[in-house]
């Protein structure tokens, strides 16, 4: 197998293969090359991150193992293993022919070995064998293995419960078996054989149990308990992300748990007994009667199905990965023999086409037998039932799938059912065969790492879902079946963001867990196993009718012994001849036989009817039983869309009479703005109007002001006129006791000049000056006649002065009028 | 592809037969014309599809390709209910792949569509020199069950191409004259009928 890695390093990059080595289809060629960098920087970013991770893993684990002696002696052992890797690189570089040619005599190097201590250092042949096809796993990985096999020694206990389980089903398996073939005496024996068979692993397993669970017990006592595994969540999140290529085979085997599932020499003995039977055929016998009688006696007993099974595996070599440089000639022998382990190993499942991938697969990962207890680990723990006679768990894990599209994506789910597509024709196949071939390889490996570490099938389930979700929109725009599946296998086949899908598939769906899954899968186990017995019904008709046939030879045979009969007549017709009483006893035995054939004929012509009836009401039931299906599935869809119809209608009022409300509020907000706009033109008006009134008070103002002007004016020339009166008061006084009267007249007529321009500017001051010389006129008696002659003058000053008031009143009454 | 007027059938196809007899590589032939000598085992079942013009109509195949080996027959039903049409393939070259394909036969009349079309493939012709099953013995019992018998060669082409013709006219043939569009899946008919009797 090291020719094999050493292989592996050489490969040239082929513009069809990828990374792996794996074919890349030519639609996805250049899809391919996109990612192609996209893997080669996420694959150094994964590598420093598990690098520093194991560093310090490396660190706590010597502090750790300071404290166990246990520890230190595994630490020893690790030595010796690489010694040994040492010695064997050396001697296969001398000798690489003549290790093969060793290899029987290992395996009887390594029989009479189990008689010897453990202690004792193995014999130099025993060396090259057994490392030819172990090897331990790096040191800095062995704290991950122990916590990984904390959880083998737990799935063991509960493999076994499950043994005894399926010993006691046993007998329904066997009936099963004995329905599809007839009733043949050489079958008889055959089945009698394989009941046998079926009983003879019951006592082997307890003693393998044993010795695993002893290998357990060390390992737990070695192992410290999990709560010292403080790194385990920042374990989980570098798997997620991936694991790196070059660690990725060994990482594997200690998800697996490989070394605390191996048992030494167990790989060779089942590889031993294969040589023995291919090699010493004729000596069967000899080898029932050896310590491998067990071996011997199931080979010798099933030589026809051995036969099969061996058939299939070589028909399968050839096209596990076709022209794969790791699987040439040698990697092709180690994959039969591996598969040929296995099928031994465990004969309830044999051979089963897709596990010829997984062994080509971990073959490029891993040596030949870490590779088989890998493997067995897979098969019998992750995927049991998976892959026996009758795929119950495979069944059973698509019709839990089918419930969970529909709980996550039930517009999906509804449209392809009325494509009449079934989601199981496509994920079934994903499922049997954990991806490969059926996602790119990057995806396929990064589903592994999360698969094997987590050791169950939750992340198969996650998977697919997480491709539900990626692909449904696109689905639901297909309009026919084979449109809908040709897509939906296109587009998982073009799922080269690995990233992307696992990240989806990890953190998106925390509520898929195992608790759930087994919750699920007891509920519909039932109708998959009803469903099978009811096939077996079905095959049972079919035996009757092969019954028929068989009957209808045995028929010919009881004609050919009435031929015989009808000879011994003859010799009794001679003796008749001698002897008249045999010939009348003869006849009747002739008609008696032919009518017993009769009736027997009637009867197996009965029961062909019956068996044909009870098909027809099978099929009907059947039938029936579909439309039923298609019934309550449609009348549910009926009162979701009744429920989808009350919510729109509940909606539609709603929404009515949101809309009626939003007129109203519409309409009163019309009226706000009517009545804001009328007010705002009440506004304007009343800005128009007070603009109007300014202007109004502005003339009033200038106007106040020049009346203010001419007061002033009056009020000056009011005062000169009272001195010019005062002056004329006193030339009058001195005309009276002077002689010169002509002068004094000229004066006045002067002054009467001009006192008519300032009594027009000083009339309100002349009324008071009137009334007080009308008092000094009263007071002088003798000036009579000189006083009413100057009345007379101030009535017309004073006539005339009113009216000038009158006219200024007049029109500051206009103007108030105006205003 | 379709003319105006011509019927447009889509028909679900089922391949059944032992592992090895090539039923992946008559699809593959017939789908793309491609053949590998090593073609990888099928898991489960693979799909295909193709269209066949013929001058009376247009057959969409819709073909699955199951999974030939004997354990996986459980999962056979899922997948040739409600079948329009069958092939089981056997072997020239094995007498224990024709006996596998009577077990077939039988469980099609038991289980399958009784009106579907069904033909029995003998696959290999090109070889001859390994011959263990004669055409007559596989024409005979083509005959007993209501079959028809084709020898073909999916690594020569030889037939594989009539196969599907010879399928696709008696699909025309078994079907009523109407201008649309018909699927021959039950499956799909019942649910459409039920579909829309409910929503109507």
């Amino acid at each position: 197998m090291k020719s094999n890695k050493t292989v592996n390093p050489l490969i040239t990059f082929e513009h069809k293969r990828d990374a792996y080595g794996f074919t890349v289809r030519p639609q996805h060629l250049q899809r391919y090359r996109e990612y192609a960098n996209i893997y080669k920087e996420e694959e150094e970013e994964r590598s420093d991150r598990w690098n520093s991770f194991l560093d310090r893993q490396a660190e706590s684990s010597e502090l750790a193992t300071d404290g166990l002696v246990v520890g230190e002696g595994e630490k020893v052992l690790g030595d010796e293993a690489a010694g040994q890797e040492a010695d064997t690189s050396s001697e296969k570089g001398v000798d690489g022919h003549e290790a093969s040619n060793q290899v029987p005599g290992g395996s009887d190097s390594a029989a009479e070995n189990g008689s010897q201590k453990e202690e004792v250092p193995p014999a130099e042949e025993t060396k090259v064998h057994r490392v030819q096809l172990w090897t331990d796993i790096r040191s800095s990985l062995r704290t991950i293995e122990d916590m990984m096999s904390v959880r083998v020694k737990k799935k063991t206990g509960s493999v076994k419960d499950e043994q005894i389980i399926e010993a006691a089903k046993s007998p329904s398996h066997s009936d099963d078996v004995k329905s599809p073939k007839g009733a043949a005496f050489e079958e008889d024996s055959e089945e009698e054989f394989y009941d046998v068979e079926r009983s003879d692993p019951s006592p082997d397993m307890p003693v393998v149990d044993g010795t695993n669970a002893s290998a357990n017990g060390i390992t737990a006592d070695a192992a410290p308990p999990e709560a010292s595994f403080p790194w385990k969540e920042e374990l989980e999140v570098l798997v997620r992300g991936g694991v790196p290529m070059a660690l990725r085979g060994e990482l594997w085997q200690a998800f697996v748990g490989v070394k605390a599932r191996r048992v030494e020499k167990y790989y060779q003995d089942l590889l031993a007994s294969e040589n023995d039977s291919e090699i010493k055929t004729d000596q069967q016998s000899m080898e029932s009667t050896d310590s491998n009688g067990k071996t011997g006696a199931d080979f010798g007993c099933m030589p026809e199905k051995w036969k099969g099974v061996k058939g299939q595996i070589e028909k399968d070599l050839p096209r596990t990965f076709p022209g794969h440089p790791a699987l040439d000639e040698d990697g092709r022998n180690a994959l039969r023999r591996l598969l040929t382990a296995y099928a031994r190993h465990n004969p309830s499942v044999g051979y089963c086409q897709a596990m010829n991938f997984f062994a080509g697969l971990l073959l490029l990962l891993m040596p030949e037998e870490n590779a088989f207890w890998t493997l067995m680990g897979i098969l019998d723990d992750y995927f049991d039932g998976y892959y026996s006679e009758e795929m119950i768990e495979s069944q059973v894990d698509q019709l839990v799938f089918e419930e969970l599209v529909r709980e996550r994506f039930p517009k999906l789910a509804n449209h392809l059912d009325y494509l009449g597509v079934q989601v199981a024709w496509v994920t079934g196949p994903w499922f049997l065969s954990i991806f490969v071939n059926m996602l790119p390889w990057e995806s396929v490996l990064r589903v592994w790492d999360v698969l094997l570490f987590e050791g169950n099938r939750v992340m198969l389930f996650r998977t697919a879902v997480a491709l539900m979700e990626l692909y449904g929109p696109a689905l639901v725009t297909t309009k026919d079946a084979g449109d809908a599946v040709t897509l939906l296998q296109s587009l998982a086949g073009s799922t080269f963001d690995s990233s992307q899908l696992v990240l989806t598939a990890c953190m998106g769906y925390q509520n898929i867990n195992e608790t759930r899954l087994q919750q699920l899968r007891n509920k519909h186990r039932p109708a998959v196993i009803a469903s099978i017995e009811e096939r077996s019904k079905g095959l049972k008709a079919w035996k009757d009718s092969q019954g028929l046939a068989s009957k209808l030879a045995d028929m010919q045979v009881l004609g050919n012994l009435s031929r015989t009969e009808s000879g011994s007549t003859n010799a009794d017709e001679i003796l008749i001849s001698l002897t008249g009483e045999g010939e009348i006893d003869a006849v009747p035995d002739l008609q008696e036989q032919v009518v017993c054939l009769k009736v027997e004929l009637c009867r197996l012509l009965e029961e062909k009817r019956s068996a044909i009836l009870r098909a027809e009401e099978l099929e009907t039931a059947l039938m029936e039983m579909v439309k039923q299906d298609n019934r309550r599935q449609l009348s549910a869809k009926v009162e979701q869309l009744d429920e989808e119809v009350a919510q729109l209608r509940q909606a539609l009022a709603d929404k009515q009479e949101q809309e009626t409300a939003m007129l109203q509020v519409l309409m009163r907000v019309e009226q706000e703005q009517k009545v804001t706009e009328d007010a705002r033109r009440f506004a304007e008006q009343d800005a128009a109007a007070q603009r109007y009134a300014a202007q109004v008070l502005q003339e009033k103002y200038e106007e106040a002001t020049a009346a203010l002007a001419e007061m002033e004016k009056r009020a000056v020339m009011a005062e000169s006129m009272l001195e010019a009166t005062l002056q004329y008061q006193s030339g009058q006084v001195k005309v009276l006791q002077s002689p010169r009267s002509s002068q004094s007249d000229s004066p006045v007529s002067r002054n009467n000049q001009e006192p008519d321009i300032p009594a027009r500017r000083i009339s309100l001051l002349s009324r008071p000056f009137g009334l007080g010389w009308r008092d000094r006129n009263k007071g002088k008696p003798t000036n009579e006649e000189p006083a009413e002659g100057n009345p007379s003058v101030e009535e017309q000053n004073t006539i005339s002065e009113q009216d000038v008031n009158g006219l200024k009143v007049q029109d500051e009454s206009r103007k108030e009028v105006s205003a | 592809m379709a003319r105006p007027g011509n019927k447009i059938i889509q028909a679900k196809l089922v391949l059944l037969g032992d592992m090895g007899t090539g039923k992946t590589s008559i699809a593959l032939r017939f789908v793309k014309g491609h053949f590998f000598p090593n073609q990888e085992p099928t898991i489960g079942a693979a799909f295909f599809t193709q269209i066949l013009s013929l001058s009376e109509a247009t057959v969409k195949f819709d073909i699955w390709d199951t999974a030939g080996q004997e354990r996986y027959h459980s999962l056979a039903p899922m997948y040739y209910r409600g079948a329009a049409a069958a092939i089981v393939v056997y072997d020239i070259s094995s007498v224990d792949t024709f006996v596998r394909a009577k077990k077939w036969v039988q469980e099609l009349q038991t289980h399958g569509n009784q009106k579907s079309v069904m033909a029995l493939v003998a696959n290999k012709s090109d070889l001859e020199p390994k011959r263990e099953v004669e055409a007559e013995v596989g024409e005979q019992f083509a005959q007993e069950n209501g079959m028809f018998y084709m020898e073909t060669s999916a690594k020569t082409a030889e037939n594989i191409n009539e196969l599907f013709y010879e399928i696709a006219k008696r699909l025309a043939r078994a079907l009523p004259p109407k201008p649309t569009g018909m699927n021959l899946n039950s499956d799909i008919q019942d649910r459409g009928r039920n579909y829309f009797c409910c929503s109507a």
